[in-house]
Formats: C-alpha cells, structure tokens, sequence
C-alpha cells in the first residue's frame, strides 16, 4: 500500500483521466490477443494501441546489459521503426529501454506493456522515456491504474508483449532471463523468435545462442527480419555521404561496438592525446561514433557492406574494416 | 608597580595587538585576570605562577591583578602565558621596564618553565612589523616561521631562564637572535612525479590542462585504475609558488598550529580530506573559528576521492568558496574570510561496483549506476570543468619502463601557458581561464566562423547547457595557450568539448 502511494504520486490527475480501459467486448481490443487463451480482459492505455494493420516487433533483452547489446538493441529498432515497423518492448532497463529509444529517435511509434498500473512510471528512471512514448505511441498494462509493480507482474506482461508482436527480437539475455520467458510465450502464440548471437563465453550471450540452437532465427541485420516480416526493402532513401580525412579514417577504424578507450586509441594510432581528442570529438559530431561513458567510444548502429558503413540517421562513412 | 606587555591575539586567521598589563599591590593574596577571556588563558595565572616558583623567583603573598586590553574582545589559547610572566616580572622589577618596550611576545609556557611553541606565530609576527615595533619574542620552535617576516628582529627562547638572560641585563645575547630566513627561490622537490605514471596518456593531458588553467577537474575510473596516484602529482605540476601565495599559505597553515618548526611553505599543498568529512571540518569554524581543508588547500589541489560519497551539505559548500575564491564564515561572535583559491581535483567510480562497463565484472543494474551518479550533486558537477576516465593500466603498461616525462617538463609548459593569462588578464580581477566572467568571455575567447559552427552543432548534438557552453570555452582557452596561439582554434575547442563534464546523456541514462 505504501509503495503505491508513492508511486502515485508522481502522476497528476490529468493523467490519470487520459487512460483509457478497453476490453475484450471493445471493438478496438487487439485481436491479436483476442485468438489466444489466458490474456487479460481489458487493457488500460495511455497514448494509443498498435495499429493492427502495420507488422509490430518485440524487442527484449537483457536489463544488465553492455554498451553491444545497447548499440544493437538501438539500431535494430531505429531500423525496422524507419520501415514502418512498430516497436513493443518493456520499458525496462537495458536493452527494453534502448529499443524505445532507438525508435524514437528513427521517429517510429513504440509501445511499452508495464508490469504495473500505466500512471506509474517503473522504472523511475526511465521517466523521459515514458513521457516520450505517450506522445506517439503507447504505454499499456492488464494493472489497474495505482498498482505498484511486483516480482509476479513482470513474467505475466511478457505473454502481452509477445501476444501484440509479429515476432519477437531477443537481444543479450543470460542464461535465466525474463526474455526468455517472452520467447516461450511467443513461440506457444505461434511467432517467430529471432536472437542476435553474441560472443560464446560471455554470460549475456548464453540466452541467445541457446535460443538459436534450439532453431531460433538469426538476426544479424535489421534487413533480416524485415524479410522475416515480408517487408521487402524499398524506398532506401539515398545516404548522405560524408567523406572523413584521412587521419579521421584511421581512427574510425579502431572504433567498434564494443567500448574503447582513449589511451588505447593513443596506443594504436601511437598519436597524441591533442591531436586524437579533436578528432574523437568531430566524428562524434558528425554522429559517427558515440561517448558511451567518459572517454569511452563505439561506433553507432552500422550496417557493413563491402567497406561502406553507414550509420544511423542515414549517415555514411567510409572507412576500413580492419 | 604597573606595567604593560605587548602581544597578539588571532582571530581566523588575522592577528590583532592585545596589551597585556600587570599590576602588583598591597592588599589581600590574590590573583585575577580579567579582559574577556576563555578558560585556557583564566589558566595562565597558575601556569605562570608556579613556573616562576620552580625557577627560583619566590612570588609575592600581594594582589596580583592582569588585564589584557581590548578588554571587550574574546581572548583564546595560550599564547599569552608568556607576556603575563613577562609582564608580571616587570612589575615585580626583576625586568627592567625600558627592555620590554617595542617587543612583541607570545607563548606557552610549563610548570617547569619551558617555553612551548603556540599556533599563529606567523601573523602575529607580520603584524609587529606592520605596526613598527623592533623585536618579536617567540618559543624556539616557532622561529623559523617567525624569521621568515623580512625586517624585524627574531628572539627564539626556550625556558624562563633564557628569557631573563634575555631580558634583564642590557643587550640580548647573539646566539637568541634568530638571522632572517626567506623564501628561497629555488626548486623544490616533491617527493611526487609524473615520471611514476606509467600509461595514461588522457588523464596526464587533461591534468596538465587543469593545471594550466585551474580547471576544476574530475577523473572517473573503476578502483585500482591510479586516480589517486594522479591527484597526487598535480601540485607538482602546478607553477613554483610566489612569495605572496607561499604568504598566504603559510597564514593559514600558522593559524591552524601546522607551521610549528617549519619556514614558510614551499610546496603546494595537497589536501585530501576523507568522504565523512563535515560541512564545518571542509570550510572552515568550529568552537575556536579555524580554516578548513579547504583554506588549508588555497593555491594548492583540493582533492576528493569518492566523490559521490560526500555528503551533499558538505559538498554544496564547495560552490561559493569555488566562484569567488575565499569562504566567509558568519557566526555569532562574528564574521572570518579565509582564502580558498584550490584547484577542485575529484574522482569517483563509474558505478558502486566500479567496474562498469565490463559487464563480465559488473553486476550493477542500470538504476543502481544512475542512482550513484545522481549522488553527486549537479550544481557541484556543473562547476567542474574537464572530466576523463582513468583507464585500468594492463601489465605491459605497468611494467613499462622509463620514457615517461617528467613533472619538470610539464611544469615547464604550464608555467608558459601561466605566463600568457598573466598578462592578459593585467588589471582584471581574475588570474586564470577558468574564472573568466562570461560577460568577459567575447573579448578574450574570439570565435571564428567555422569555431562557431562547431560550437552551433555540439550545443545540438550533445545536448549542453549554457553553463557548460561557456566552460569548454575556457578550456579551449587553456589549450590554445598551451599551444601558444593567440587565437581560439577549431582544434581547441574540439578537444576541449572531450573533455566537457555534465553531459546529461551520459549522467541521466
């Protein structure tokens, strides 16, 4: 009782009169929840329902996650919301979150199923976020408005992510991870399951590969689900190419998905800290590479072909892939 | 017989001229000492008394009555034991009254009648100079700071009985005249060097940058990864001291009893208070109003490690001595401005568990990360110029021998770049970049055009806020004096936006 107090809160009133209860006998109650058993008799919605007539896609993860799993997760969604797609996810830490984000920033609608009452933001910190995606798209939850999130909750809003998606994006999740939860249900439901494989050894990639190896698709680019989904690829808006110099190259080149630091950078190109810092600083303005935490880089979503990377927001560079 | 000895009191860290006077005369046994004055001075009377008797000097069964004048000013330590001997001596006639005249005195003294070394010798000192008086009289053990106050003459004694050596006959015996001993301008070894730091190469940029520029500075980086070691070797780096700051210095160290037995300060100070540190113990008060760290660390390195364990009083605390480079203390028996022109140098982990974002080692949840970030406070964080990580150093670089440059050389560099704000800044009320106003900042950190577009898509891209707009400004200040331009160039501001702190991507994810 307490909890919900103070989650409550931190809602106003005006909220609380926009959310809107919709149950089955509605019209507007998905029927892709409808064919199946045991999902909830209403929904409550802040913002709007998918839109049944455009192909949906959940994307899970790991809530721990690392800066790969967060890059992926980002330029996976910006991807497929950029091909109409319409992103489910859990609004949770990690890699839910990034999914969110990565599709509001491709300008693409999301929807976030919660494991508590819609006017509660879980997590906190995720406020932003959660504000971001009223606007465009929606926040939704079987949770009656008040009630506070449990451990029981989240398991259960993983049959409603599944259930509103086409096929479900599993992206980093450890060997016992909720995702996988979601990836059972949506394989009862009847959808596909892809995963994107991660190193063996690492402990967020063991959800995935098992996954894979139990016949889960692998995704290894946006462009594989969108076939998944029988969106065939049109309407490649033309890239804008950016030509770097050539010491902008070099250190492009050095840059992965996975973090690296500074004084490696000074280690490989064997230049001056005043010298690489400027560089660093203008490819990150030219949004090729992204400061995930202090002094630490990775390159941004990327698709790879024959040398030719191209970024997000449509950006290209040229660089070597050494 | 009457008489009357001058002394000093200290207030903060100020000194001010305290006449004790002496009066013995018939009437019943009695000894009172009056003019405001705390339980430790009340004392003195049974100190001085008894040390007398145990050096041969039988006291009289008279009324003994000592007043120190301004008698409505609070009087604290025990600084005065030694003028109330003195000045009872003379009123006994043991002293003859003209030897006294025009010397200053102040210390402690034991029932044995050792003379003990007191704090605040330093000013007091200072403060017989300003008022032209020739002689000052001081414990032996608080000498040399005494001597080093040009243009006065030093008497260093060590028990009662040299002070009547001293005193009583005519002339005072050459071996307690203490030679004036100044500031050398010379080098100064620090135990530290940059030399020790192996690897690095971001942090040890962005240090001299700090230096440069008294950029407050913080460094993030999991445990293990050298932030200390760092934060250790900045004040060598920093320019050699001026007589004037060492002055200040060494005032501060005075009023706090830190001096005793040592000249006036020759190296920066390095302060590195612990994360439990109080609001009061890091600016400064107290029963007795005495500096705090961070007063204690003026034209030296405040350092603070595990920021983010601060308690936030103790952090806010920070921000108003950082701006105007002195902290005023008000309390009801008044109000004390001690000087606090620190270099902020910080550090702190990237999360609880300091490994983030290795995530094989860490195991905190996004919410924990961001939770401990938010620990800081951001008005603290905005007034915190560079920001680097430290990476961790693998066995190569650990092991790496020689090659590495020396805190000389890099001081060589700072030093120049010091040169340039120097003369710049003539006639303005700041010395360095990183006090800019920023109704100043047009006229000494042009633009270009093409600075102008970079500045236009950074404000858009990384999402700054004014504040931090106009610091990397003065960063690029400090690198482009580093380099010795004149001008603000492209390559300057870029790097100095790597370094730019607050990013509410990066604290607010």
């Amino acid at each position: 009782m307490n909890m919900e107090h103070i989650y409550r809160r931190n809602t106003t009133d005006t909220e609380e009169k926009s959310i809107q209860y919709i149950q089955q006998k509605d019209e507007a109650y998905p029927e892709k929840l409808y064919v199946h058993k045991g999902m909830p008799k209403g929904l409550y919605v802040l913002g709007k329902l998918p839109d049944p007539q455009r192909p949906s896609v959940a994307i899970v993860g790991a809530r721990r996650s690392s800066c790969y799993g967060n890059e992926t997760a980002r330029f996976f969604a910006a991807e497929l919301a950029r091909a109409g797609v319409q992103i489910i996810s859990g609004m949770a830490w990690g890699i839910d979150g990034m999914a969110h984000m990565g599709a509001l920033e491709a300008g693409g609608d999301t929807f976030a199923v919660l494991g508590c009452g819609v006017d509660i933001c879980y997590p906190q910190g995720n406020r932003r976020l959660y504000e971001q995606i009223q606007k465009t798209g929606g926040v939704l939850s079987e949770f009656a408005p008040g009630i506070a999130p449990k451990p029981g909750h989240f398991p259960a809003r993983n049959r409603i992510i599944s259930g509103l998606a086409d096929l479900v994006l599993v992206i980093e999740a450890k060997e016992k991870s909720g995702s996988l939860i979601t990836a059972d249900f949506a394989l009862e439901q009847g959808k596909d399951v892809y995963a994107v494989p991660g190193r063996i050894g690492d402990s967020l990639s063991v959800g995935c590969l098992g996954l894979i190896r139990q016949g889960a698709g692998l995704a290894d680019s946006p462009q594989t689900i969108l076939s998944a989904l029988g969106i065939s690829e049109k309407q490649q808006k033309p890239d804008t190419k950016i030509l770097l110099a050539k010491d902008e190259n070099i250190v492009y080149s050095w840059i992965r998905l996975q973090p690296v630091c500074l004084d490696e950078l000074v280690l490989k190109t064997g230049w001056a800290v005043g010298k690489l810092m400027p560089i660093l600083v203008g490819l990150e303005l030219k949004g090729c590479i992204r400061e995930v935490r202090k002094n630490d880089y990775v390159r941004t979503g990327l698709r790879i072909t024959n040398g030719e990377i191209s970024g997000d927001s449509g950006v290209t560079c040229k660089g070597e892939d050494n | 017989m009457f008489s009357t000895i001058l002394s000093a009191a200290v207030l903060g860290i100020d000194a001010y001229p305290v006449q004790v006077e002496a009066d013995i005369c018939d009437g019943l046994p009695q000894f009172s000492m009056v003019g405001d004055l705390a339980a430790e001075v009340k004392e003195a009377a049974d100190r001085v008394r008894t040390a007398l008797r145990n050096n041969g000097i039988a006291f009289p069964a008279k009324k003994v009555t000592v007043n120190l004048s301004p008698a409505h000013i609070r009087k604290e330590g025990t600084r005065f034991d030694l003028p109330v001997a003195v000045a009872l001596l003379t009123a006994l006639g043991i002293i003859p009254r003209e030897h006294t005249e025009e010397i200053l005195m102040v210390g402690e003294i034991g029932l044995n009648g050792l003379v003990r070394p007191v704090s605040g010798v330093l000013q007091s000192v200072m403060l017989a100079k300003e008022r032209g008086y020739t002689a000052c009289l001081v414990p032996a053990a608080n000498v040399r700071e005494a001597a080093s106050v040009p243009g006065i003459l030093v008497i260093g004694i060590q028990n009662l009985q040299e002070l009547l050596e001293c005193l009583v006959s005519e002339g005072i015996p050459e071996r307690y005249i203490r030679k004036e001993e100044f500031l050398p301008e010379q080098d100064v070894e620090y135990q530290e060097d940059f030399r020790d730091v192996n690897g690095q190469e971001g942090v040890r940029r962005a240090a001299e940058i700090v230096a440069a520029g008294m950029h407050n500075f913080l460094m993030i980086g999991s445990p293990g990864a050298g932030k200390t070691m760092i934060a250790r070797r900045i004040p060598t780096i920093l320019p050699r001291l001026t007589v004037e700051e060492s002055l200040e210095i060494s005032r501060v160290y005075s009023a706090c009893g830190l001096l005793v037995g040592e000249g006036l300060a020759k190296i920066r100070p390095f302060r590195a208070p612990h994360h439990t540190i109080s609001a009061n113990a890091l600016a400064g008060g107290g029963r007795k109003i005495l500096p705090g760290e961070i007063s204690l660390a003026t034209h030296g390195v405040l350092f603070l490690d595990e920021l983010p364990e601060f308690s936030r009083s103790a952090l806010e605390v920070l921000r108003q001595p950082m701006e105007e480079g002195q902290v005023t203390i008000s309390r009801a028996n008044g109000k004390y401005v001690f000087p606090a022109h620190f270099v902020l140098i910080s550090a702190m982990n990237p999360c609880p568990c300091g490994y983030y974002p290795d995530r094989d080692k860490c195991r905190c949840l996004p919410g924990e990360i961001s939770r401990y970030l938010h620990r800081v406070s951001w008005p603290l964080l905005d007034r915190i110029d560079i920001c680097t990580e430290t990476p961790r150093v693998d066995y190569q670089g650990l092991t790496r021998k020689g090659e590495n440059e020396s805190s000389a050389q890099i001081r060589e560099r700072v030093e120049a770049a010091r040169k340039i704000q120097k003369r710049r800044y003539q006639g303005q009320h700041w010395q360095f970049n990183s006090r800019i106003p920023v109704s100043a900042i047009p006229e000494f950190c042009v633009l270009g055009s093409s600075e102008m577009r970079i500045m236009e898509a950074a404000f858009e891209r990384m999402n700054l806020s004014a504040r931090a707009y106009y610091r990397i400004i003065r960063v690029a200040r400090t690198i482009a004096d580093l380099e010795g331009e004149e001008r603000i160039r492209d390559i300057h501001l870029l790097e100095a936006l790597g370094y730019r702190s607050v990013d509410q991507n990066f604290w607010d994810r």
